[in-house]
Parts: structure tokens; sequence; C-alpha cells
């Protein structure tokens, strides 16, 4: 099996909701197993959210999201493109003090965190002007034990 | 999303189903609030139709914990599908509110 899927993103904040949904019904058509899916899916929506909110100036010029979605047999890849300003969600997005009160936790930083937890392999680049994620989900010998 | 909401005294019990995500947190967010703001310190949220969170929704959730802790109340969670629990635990919420199989048992704990 070899499908793909490629998305362009816009800024509007429904964007993300669109792509993911996209992907769940590809993911759907594929017999990508549903946890599996659900986890990917929370991954790319968070990531996506992060640009759609952060990676671009008001008067950006051209703005450009894209997002291209592989699935062999042994794996989902996903390729996250933004030609915003250079942000690592990897290395620079704080991570979230899970052992604090209600009252003292920050309202931040959880979408990474989750990201992070779910997605089996996360990479970051900064090419050209251009950030870009890339994102490894095998399939197969199903890895429960990642978080 | 939607939002299905019983009130008992000072206690109230919302049954959320659907998706909540970044595009809609603040609708979210403004349904919890209205119920915390007719005077619910003790609130249930159902969610055994919740079929997807984001950090966007567990925001509100947590937003909605601390004024009901304010209060003198709580945030209880109830009917949690396996892997919107999963993300209540790799988020830490599960030590931030407590979850319950019901929404009686829910209920009761808040009236202990």
């Amino acid at each position: 099996m070899d499908a793909k899927l490629d998305l362009e993103i816009g800024l509007d904040q429904d964007e993300p909701r669109r792509a993911v949904e996209q992907f769940e019904q590809f993911a759907l058509e594929h017999d990508v197993p549903m946890g599996l899916t659900f986890k990917f899916q929370l991954a790319l929506d968070e990531l996506l959210t992060n640009v759609v909110s952060y990676a671009f100036e008001e008067d950006a010029a051209g703005p450009v999201i894209t997002l291209a979605l592989r699935l062999t047999d042994d794996k989902l890849e996903a390729l996250l493109k933004d030609n915003g300003r250079p942000f690592n969600p990897l290395r620079d997005a704080p991570a979230p003090d899970l052992d604090l009160s209600a009252e003292d936790r920050r309202v931040g930083g959880l979408g990474i965190h989750l990201t992070k937890a779910f997605v089996h392999a996360l990479n970051y680049e900064r090419v050209d002007g251009w950030n870009r994620l890339y994102l490894v989900q095998p399939l197969g010998a199903h890895q429960e034990d990642q978080t | 999303m939607n939002v299905e909401t019983s009130y008992s005294g000072s206690t109230a019990v919302a049954v959320v189903d659907g998706r909540i995500d970044s595009a809609n947190a603040k609708d979210f967010d403004e349904e919890l609030s209205a119920i915390i703001d007719r005077g619910v310190s003790s609130l249930v949220v159902d969610c055994g139709g919740l079929n997807y969170i984001s950090s966007a929704g567990l925001r509100v959730l947590l937003i909605a914990i601390r004024k009901t802790n304010e209060v003198g109340g709580g945030l209880a969670l109830c009917s949690v599908p396996d892997h919107i629990r999963e993300v209540l635990e790799v988020s830490g919420f599960v030590r931030l509110t407590k979850v319950f199989a019901t929404a009686d048992e829910a209920r009761a704990s808040f009236s202990k």
C-alpha cells in the first residue's frame, strides 16, 4: 500500500479541524486502527493549531501551510510545512509541570506534551525559510507503551 | 459539540457530546461558565458521548476546575471513553479532577 493525501491549510481557526477530519476519513478508508488514528489526529491538530495561531504576523505576506500524509504498509508519516517565523515546538515549547495543582497549572504547553506522548517519532528542521515537522507512526506492532 | 445540563440545587450534570477542539473551545467555555454563573459549585461533566478533546478543551476544563474549587465545590468527570481517558492521564488531569464510572457516583461524591 502507498496512499497519499496532500492538504493546504488556511489561517482560519477552523482549518485545523477541517484538515484533521480529512485525515481521519483517509485513515478510516485505509483501515488504520482507530486508537492510532485518534492519537495521530490529536497530534496533527495540536501542531496545526499552533501554526495557525502563532506562526504568522497578521500582515504576513503569502503565508503557506501544507500537510503531506503518506500511508504505507508499515507506517504512517506526515510532513507539516509552513513558511512562518522559525519555531521548533519540540524544543521551544515549555514543558508543563503535571504535578502542580489546578490553581498553579499553566494553561498552555499541554498540546505539545500530548503530541510528544502520542507520536512515535517527531523531527523538526528549519530549511530555506520553512519550518518542517516530520511525524512517523509505525503500524502493525502497535506501541501502546510509548506514553 | 452539544451540552445538555440538568440542575439540582448547587449541583449540575452537564452531558457533553461530540468534539471539542480549538475551533469550538470558546463555545465550550461559554457553556460551562454559564452553568457555574447560575450558582453551581459542584459540576459533573458526563463525557459518555465525547469522542474527541484536544488541549484547547482541556484548558476549558482546567478553568472550570479552578472556578468550582474557588467556590468550595469542584468538578468531576464521568463515563469517560478509554481514548479520552488516556488524554486525561497523559496530561495529568486525572490528578486535578476525579473520574467516576457514572453520573450518579460523581454526583454522590459531592454530597459527602
